[in-house]
């Protein structure tokens, strides 16, 4: 069974429902505390940075925990082509350290800034709707994702836009599909306002990859969408639909839910580069 | 010409603390760094045809008698009148300074909306925020504050950089008295790309 370690820096908070959903898709998840001597991570197939707030978002959300030993360790893992997931605080880590985009190694070439959105300032908790594009990182991250290749998820996060001040920098990323999650509207078109948009990213970017696509730094939780009975009773869409349908039944409403698609692609690469190495 | 607010915490400063923590592993064999101080800075801006005279009684008592800016109980405070602010913008004794603004439009008019709906006054332009960092290093030189900088200014690489990130932020270095036109300049001034900038 593949091994995923959730790496527990001081002021995280989601890696219990992290290890959860790692779990339910069959995958052999631990909880590896920060301090832990950093060799120890080589052991492991796959890494997750998980959400909340390290360092308590001191100097910058994710700055102090790009600096620590383990995170460095991830980024040497990464290079072998290891799959590294940072959602919410955990993408703000990675973009910190420069795993993504990595276009050139070593070099930070994005910030997650504060939300951007018409007279609306600091934390944004909502529902938002992304759609996966076709990206070096889909095979990895989304291939277990059906139909129209979108999903409902929950955001909640104040320095969420994605921006570089390189145009670059952002030229290359659209040309080479490094976006992976975009901010869509209930048509599946690009969120062109709020709340829409929620947060004014830089083309519309909810996800991005590096360009090998084994690094993805992703904003919204899916991990706090993996369970059907998460979705709100109010929710548009055929997720809603099915959320209300299962109103009552308790096996339904165990049923996956909208983001559980990322995990479970996870756990078939992994599961594939197992057979492989076999 | 505008006046100027500059807020720091009185009790201990977990975060300027970690950022000196965080520092001093970045910092390159032969550098220290002694002390640092994190600052907030408020710029209040008269508006087009107006003087900063009509707004800073009201001002200074919404400062004093509220905590909308400062809460007394953990932050001091220093409100310079415009006619009182001096030329410039010191350091510390001993010291060195980054100024860091967002990249963005560093007038914040939700802020500005709400203190004249709680504080009437007349005049008041735009209220300007920035985050003023200063750093004691060990070596004084110009050179090491150079090598210092690198190491924990702009970031650049994973191990290269801190206390800004260049593509959220824009900074400006402040080694000597820095003229508030000049510092006035700095957070009005769109900021540049970074090819641009290079």
């Amino acid at each position: 069974m593949a091994r995923v370690a959730v790496l527990q820096i001081p002021g995280v908070n989601c890696e219990y429902e992290t290890v959860r959903v790692l779990d339910a898709v069959g995958l052999e998840a631990s909880i590896v505390r920060f301090n832990e001597p950093s060799s120890s991570l080589a052991s492991y197939d796959a890494f997750v940075l998980p959400g909340g707030f390290a360092y308590q978002d001191r100097i910058r959300a994710g700055a102090v925990a790009a600096k620590l030993p383990a995170v460095e360790r991830i980024a040497q893992e990464s290079e072998s082509g290891k799959p590294v997931l940072g959602v919410c605080n955990g993408a703000q880590v990675l973009v910190e350290t420069g795993l993504v985009p990595a276009l050139h190694k070593g070099a930070v070439e994005l910030a997650l800034a504060p939300n951007r959105a018409p007279r609306r300032q600091g934390y944004l908790c909502r529902w938002v709707r992304v759609r996966a594009g076709e990206g070096p990182g889909a095979a990895l991250w989304t291939s277990a994702l059906q139909g129209d290749r979108m999903a409902p998820l929950p955001m909640a996060h104040g320095e969420g836009r994605f921006e570089t001040a390189d145009p670059a920098v952002r030229a290359r990323i659209e040309q080479k599909g490094l976006a992976l999650f975009r901010y869509v509207d209930a048509d599946g078109k690009l969120a062109t306002q709020y709340p829409d948009d929620p947060n004014g990213a830089m083309l519309q970017a909810a996800g991005i990859t590096n360009a090998r696509g084994n690094v993805l730094a992703l904003m919204p939780h899916p991990e706090r969408a993996s369970w059907l009975f998460q979705v709100p009773l109010d929710s548009s869409g055929a997720w809603g639909d099915r959320r209300r349908a299962a109103t009552g039944s308790r096996s339904a409403l165990d049923g996956a839910g909208p983001g559980r698609f990322l995990f479970e692609s996870l756990a078939r690469h992994l599961g594939a580069a197992k057979r492989e190495a076999a | 010409m505008s006046a100027v607010l500059r807020t720091r915490l009185k009790i201990a400063d977990l975060t300027a603390w970690t950022a000196l923590d965080a520092a001093r592993k970045l910092l390159p064999e032969g550098q220290g760094l002694q002390k640092l101080i994190r600052e907030d800075l408020f710029v209040f801006e008269p508006a087009e045809g107006s003087r900063a005279t009509e707004f800073e009684n009201e001002l200074a008592h919404a400062i004093e008698s509220s905590n909308f800016f400062v809460n007394p109980n953990k932050e001091q405070y220093r409100f310079t009148r415009a006619a009182e602010r001096g030329a410039s913008l010191a350091p510390p004794e001993g010291a060195w300074g980054i100024l860091a603004r967002p990249r963005g439009d560093t007038s914040d008019h939700g802020w500005l909306e709400r203190l004249l709906r709680e504080h009437p006054m007349k005049g008041l332009g735009a209220i300007r925020r920035a985050r003023l960092w200063w750093l004691w290093t060990t070596a004084s030189g110009a050179d090491d504050r150079d090598a210092c900088y690198r190491a924990v200014g702009p970031v650049t690489g994973s191990r290269q950089g801190l206390l800004v990130n260049p593509h959220s932020e824009t900074d400006l270095r402040i080694d000597e008295p820095a003229a508030w036109d000049a510092v006035e300049a700095f957070l009005r001034a769109p900021a540049a790309s970074r090819r641009e900038a290079a």
